[in-house]
């Protein structure tokens, strides 16, 4: 049985002149796990939207064919009956919690339909979503992941067949993206959902979907099993989705003639080790870098950081931090969600004053130093591009440090920045307006601008989806000769083995571990105790030899050949 | 002199928007714990129907005392927040209370000081009752409270969903006033000159700030207001089944009929004293 059937669907929203969605005709069933793929800008998302009704019945534009949800026709079914078939998480799903409290959210969309029962319904989407217990918390008192989940309660509570997900965990880290796909699953096995997820990540894709569809530039250009359509590399790649790094590898080795041309390529861990060998004549062992001298120009000493909080005592985050940051540094700033890595920025910039302790910045304690007068030595780019937006064009908003502080040759170097950051052609544009590359890309340039010695980057590539995340790391390996001393703290592992050269790694706001690639993602202890989860690239070289530590595609293709 | 340069280190220093921030959730959120937070937000508003307009038209000390009594204690039982009361000792003492200390400073009688301390009373004790309702309840019950009395749905959400953005707000406003803080440049403010240009400066920061927080929280609202039509919003605001389920929730307990009789018991005591006198 379909739960989803559309026909010849084209849409143009209003006043574009190219329709965003060209004569798709798919047929989706009862039960399917499928997850939706295709380029920026493709239709992804505008074809989700399609499926509950919002398009054509509160988005107008053009709209021709037909879509039935349900057995419902999305044109002319009440937008409540739709509703309690087709439930929709956004993207930016915080933006989609009304209601203050955990429960009343999860049965707001219930109360809202007159449906009598509203709270026992509540109650079984947030135990169906593992939010049990938390009835009563407030909605701030929530994690990110947590509150991902709870939008999805709150689609889940009316019990709809569907259930459609936009991005579900490019907010995420590791662990909390695992809990989702988890919950996922569960709703999808055991309650018989049909679940569609947008979704880059390729490895979840894997693990989890059972089809995958791709769209191209509106198109629909096919729906296969999940096996068979990782395996298409060329086509993904031209659409810039890329797949399992396992699958990727295999590729490369085939083309190379290294495996069998027959061998269907493996789009998992589990399959692809059975294909590798550890090459003889190499040394497993990676060259370790030489641990650094050089002098300190961030230091804590004995810091103690606690906040308030709204009931109940203050939540501390730090006791007794102590560490040095060192000139030259490339340092990645790792731990879960909570960890502390925004309370270490926000100390180093001034913004927090420590309880007990001192911050000192290239050798002077900043305590009695305003924020405003250390942004010539140190400066911090914020997770949400969005807030570092404060003039009304990107121009504007990079030359403001420099104009307020009459800089000679403000306009050369704003231009020059411009240019160097690819963004001249969008200089008159209002930030928030940009794509996310392109917004990322901004706020970096703002944040290089004063020519600061020591630069903070907060997820520098969350919420991108993987083409663009390549071209943010392309422009911080760039950065790496602009800025002396960089710390990035991050979820993106890759960008961590391929960027950073000392990894810190947080973990209930201790220092757990600081050293190289190698000491850290070597350290089963360390990995297992943070829930650090490395690229499966690596994690495919630990399998076959635990000795075999390599980051990359390449360098696994450089120490393992293909099993005859 | 001093004030002008407390005010100018305090406005982004140590009154910060966290502060703030913290101070507003307390006052919605932090306090459902006490009794004027469990009782029935219906009788409160007919409670505060009775302490918020009496006073205005008795002019009579005694009574006026005992109802000031009165509502010092429920204010002290709904455990308003720090801010909150700050505020209201500022609220008073600018309207009337400067000019009672004042006139008792330089010895004015009995007949300047009484007419003033009756107007700041009736200011006192109104502001005071204000204080125990809108914020010894959470925002949803008195939205609940409000749509019981027949007030339109939509205001009601409004409340509700108010106390939901503002903290979102707060959070979003000291983001973006923080990016002036870092990239900015302040005048030197070591002179008396400097720090009233110092002031300035950040008066204008503030100003200053409100254009990007509108843009993004139009560029948020546009999720929300998808995820309300989707949610059934515009449905439940037609269906009188709706407002039935949602105030079926209301319910009144020995509580409530027992504050409604001490209050009764304490007003009557208190006119019977000052007919006595």
């Amino acid at each position: 049985m379909n739960v989803i059937e559309t026909k010849h669907l084209t849409y143009s929203y209003p006043g574009a002149d190219k329709p965003t969605l060209k004569d798709v005709t798919v047929n989706i069933e009862k039960g399917d796990f499928l997850a939706i793929v295709g380029n920026n800008g493709c239709g992804k998302s505008t074809f989700c939207k399609t499926l509950n009704g919002l398009i054509p019945q509160f988005i107008g534009g053009d709209f021709k064919g037909s879509v039935k949800a349900c057995e419902l026709d999305t044109r002319t079914a009440d937008v409540a009956d739709l509703a309690r078939k087709v439930g929709y998480v956004y993207q930016d799903f915080e933006n989609q919690i009304i209601r203050p409290t955990v429960l009343d959210d999860a049965s707001y969309a219930c109360l809202n339909y007159a449906m009598t029962d509203y709270k026992e319904r509540g109650l079984k989407a947030l135990e169906q979503c593992g939010l049990s217990g938390k009835e009563d918390d407030f909605i701030w008192q929530l994690s990110g992941g947590q509150t991902h989940l709870l939008a999805l309660a709150g689609a889940v509570s009316l019990q709809p067949e569907v259930l459609i997900l936009d991005e579900p965990i490019a907010q995420l880290d590791p662990k909390h993206a695992d809990g989702i796909y988890r919950v996922l699953k569960n709703l999808n096995e055991n309650h018989g959902k049909t679940i569609i997820v947008i979704e880059h990540h390729t490895e979840y894709i894997a693990d989890f979907c059972k089809h995958v569809m791709l769209l191209k530039d509106g198109e629909l250009k096919w729906v296969l099993p999940t096996e068979e359509a990782l395996q298409q590399v060329e086509e993904l790649q031209e659409c810039n989705i890329f797949p399992p790094q396992v699958t990727i590898a295999a590729h490369r080795m085939k083309r190379a003639g290294g495996l069998n041309d027959n061998t269907p390529l493996p789009v998992t861990i589990e399959k692809a080790k059975d294909l590798f060998a550890l090459k003889d004549d190499i040394n497993t062992s990676a060259p370790l870098i030489p641990s650094d001298n050089s002098e300190a120009v961030a230091s804590f000493r004995n810091v103690s950081v606690s906040y308030r909080t709204v009931k109940g005592e203050p939540h501390t985050v730090f006791k007794n931090l102590n560490l040095d940051i060192n000139k030259g540094n490339k340092i990645a700033l790792i731990g879960s969600n909570g960890a502390g890595k925004s309370t270490m920025m926000k100390l180093l910039v001034g913004l927090l004053k420590p309880g007990t302790g001192e911050v000192l910045l290239n050798g002077k304690s900043i305590k009695n130093v305003k924020p405003e007068a250390l942004s010539r030595q140190i400066s911090m780019v914020y997770q949400n591009p969005e807030d570092m937006f404060i003039k009304d064009s990107i121009y504007g908003d990079i030359s403001y440090a420099m104009e307020v502080r009459n800089v000679e040759n403000c306009m050369e170097r704003t231009e020059e920045l411009l240019k160097c950051f690819r963004l001249t052609e969008l200089k008159d544009r209002d930030g928030r307006l940009l794509s996310g590359g392109q917004m990322r890309r901004a706020s970096l340039a703002i944040g290089v601008a004063l020519n600061p010695g020591i630069l903070l980057l907060d997820e520098p590539t969350a919420n991108l989806d993987i083409a663009t995340r390549k071209e943010i790391m392309r422009t911080l390996e760039d950065m790496k000769e602009i800025t002396e001393t960089v710390v990035i703290a991050t979820h993106d592992m890759q960008l961590v083995c391929e960027w950073a050269e000392r990894i810190i790694v947080l973990y209930n706001g201790e220092v757990v571990a600081d050293g190289n690639r190698n000491e850290i993602f070597g350290n089963p202890d360390i990995v297992n105790k943070v829930g650090i989860r490395p690229p499966e690239i690596f994690s495919l070289g630990q399998e076959i030899n635990k000795d075999a530590l390599c980051y990359t595609i390449d360098e696994f293709l450089d120490k393992f050949e293909g099993r005859a | 002199m001093k004030i002008g340069e407390k005010l100018s280190e305090n406005i982004l220093d140590k009154l910060s928007i966290d502060f703030l921030r913290n101070q507003v959730l307390k006052n919605a959120y932090g306090n459902n714990d006490t009794v004027i937070a469990g009782m029935d937000p219906r009788i409160l508003l007919i409670w505060y129907l009775f302490f918020g307009l009496v006073p205005w038209f008795v002019s009579d000390i005694p009574f006026l005392i005992g109802c000031f009594v009165l509502v010092a204690v429920t204010t002290i039982m709904a455990r308003v927040a720090g801010l909150v009361l700050f505020l209201f000792g500022l609220g008073v003492f600018s309207q009337t209370g400067y000019l009672l200390i004042v006139t008792l400073i330089f010895g004015g009688d009995a007949s300047a000081i009484a007419p003033l301390l009756i107007l700041t009373l009736k200011v006192a004790t109104v502001s005071l009752a204000s204080v125990t309702v809108f914020s010894g309840m959470d925002p949803d019950k008195l939205a609940n409270g409000l749509m019981w009395y027949g007030c339109p749905e939509r205001l009601s959400f409004s409340i509700s969903y108010a106390y939901r953005m503002l903290p979102i707000l707060m959070e979003e406003f000291q983001n973006i006033l923080l990016s002036y803080r870092l990239r900015g440049n302040p005048p030197e403010h070591k002179s008396f000159i400097g720090k009233i240009k110092y002031l300035v400066y950040q008066i204008k920061i503030i100003i200053h700030s409100f254009y990007p927080l509108m843009l993004n929280t139009a560029k948020r609202s546009r999720t929300t207001v998808e995820v309300l039509e989707i949610k059934g919003y515009r449905y439940a605001a037609v269906n009188k089944n709706v407002k039935k389920i949602r105030l079926s929730c209301l319910k009144m307990s020995n509580n409530d009929l027992l504050f409604l009789a001490v209050s009764f018991l304490w007003i009557a005591v208190t006119i019977l004293v000052s007919t006595l006198i």
